[in-house]
């Protein structure tokens, strides 16, 4: 009788058990670069993911990203921190910011900070950490200028330096054509 | 005394929604795209609700509904997505956003396949003139182009004046 009851109260536990593993949020946030290129003075498009993979909601969602300093970065558009009160089970959001560098060099990616909490109040904040974009070069403006823009005004000053050497003969043929052309015609 | 207390709170609850809304929105699309993988289209926005609410908003984005993240004093939203460069699409683009309610019944019309009639609580816009991918044709084949063309002339002239 006793051995019954300890085996209906083991069966007891692993069903509590499973009841109170169930419900938990639990949240992955992927942090990505859409460039091509990382210039000095452009626009950089950093893309926030956040993907509730838990069987409970997660609410009270903050997420900090404090890898771009304000003497390093212009902020051009979008919120770096940000909250969301409550991510359903098996749901997505993303945030999009645009930010500029001001400076050019090698420059470390570093991930961003999510804090949340399950569902229900238990009062237990859970903390997760972005993925990491590492490291990444920003390339100078000029040596970006070098390979990739028009060159127009070198062309062009190109064109007008080829002038003489284009211009100097055609000038002295058509010269002496009109000549012997006009002695010519005044011949006749 | 319990009745009073849970009327309170289903009054409370009732009244969570935005009444007569005011939306200001600022949208950032970028002008130059040179370097971009993806134009990315930014709209931040401050609502600004009769009964003072903040409420969490949805946004309808390509016909998914995705939770609008609020900045963490509160005052502002921000609705942002990503499309590829080959498949950004130029024009302005509306963006329905939704309250908690509107939300549910949004998501229960589309699951049962009609198309749902509730009206989005505000709707906002975001324009994309377009943005400049770099220099039509390279330069410098511009320039061999003209080269060729001011070495034929000189030729051909150089041939009919000897012939």
């Amino acid at each position: 009788m006793s051995h019954l009851w300890s085996i209906t109260f083991m069966v007891f536990l692993a069903v509590v058990r499973l009841n109170a593993d169930e419900g938990s949020a639990r949240l992955l946030l992927s942090k990505q670069i859409h460039n091509k290129y990382l210039v000095e003075g452009m626009d950089i498009v950093v893309k926030y993911n956040l993907f509730n993979v838990g069987d409970g909601a997660a609410t009270n969602v903050k997420v900090v990203d404090n890898g771009f300093r304000a003497d390093d970065f212009d902020l051009v558009s979008g919120q770096l921190k940000y909250k969301l009160d409550r991510v359903a089970p098996g749901a997505n959001t993303s945030q999009t910011v645009v930010v500029r560098a001001k400076k050019f060099g090698y420059f470390n990616f570093t991930a961003a900070e999510v804090s949340y909490s399950g569902e229900g109040g238990s009062g237990v904040v859970l903390t997760g950490l972005s993925s990491d974009p590492g490291q990444g070069v920003i390339i100078a403006a000029r040596d970006y200028d070098r390979q990739f823009s028009a060159h127009l005004l070198d062309w062009a000053a190109f064109a007008v330096m080829t002038l003489p050497s284009l211009g100097i003969p055609f000038l002295l043929w058509w010269s002496s054509k009109s000549k012997y052309e006009s002695i010519a015609t005044k011949k006749d | 005394m319990r009745s009073f207390v849970i009327a309170a709170a289903l009054v409370a609850v009732a009244s969570a929604t935005c009444t007569d809304p005011k939306v200001q929105a600022s949208s950032y699309t970028p002008a130059d795209s040179q370097v971009l993988n993806a134009i990315p289209y930014i709209a931040e926005f401050s609502l600004k609700c009769g009964n003072g609410e903040t409420p969490s908003l949805f946004a309808d984005i390509d016909g998914d509904l995705v939770p609008v993240p609020q900045s963490i004093d509160g005052a502002k939203y921000q609705v942002s997505w990503i499309k590829e460069l080959k498949k950004a699409t130029t024009g302005d683009i509306s963006v329905a956003l939704y309250d908690t309610e509107g939300y549910t019944a949004v998501k229960r019309s589309r699951e049962r396949g009609e198309a749902s009639t509730t009206a989005p609580l505000v709707t906002i816009v975001v324009s994309y003139p377009g943005s400049y991918g770099g220099p039509m044709f390279n330069s410098e084949h511009f320039a061999l182009a003209m080269s060729a063309l001011v070495f034929y002339f000189a030729f051909s002239s150089r041939s009919s004046l000897l012939a």
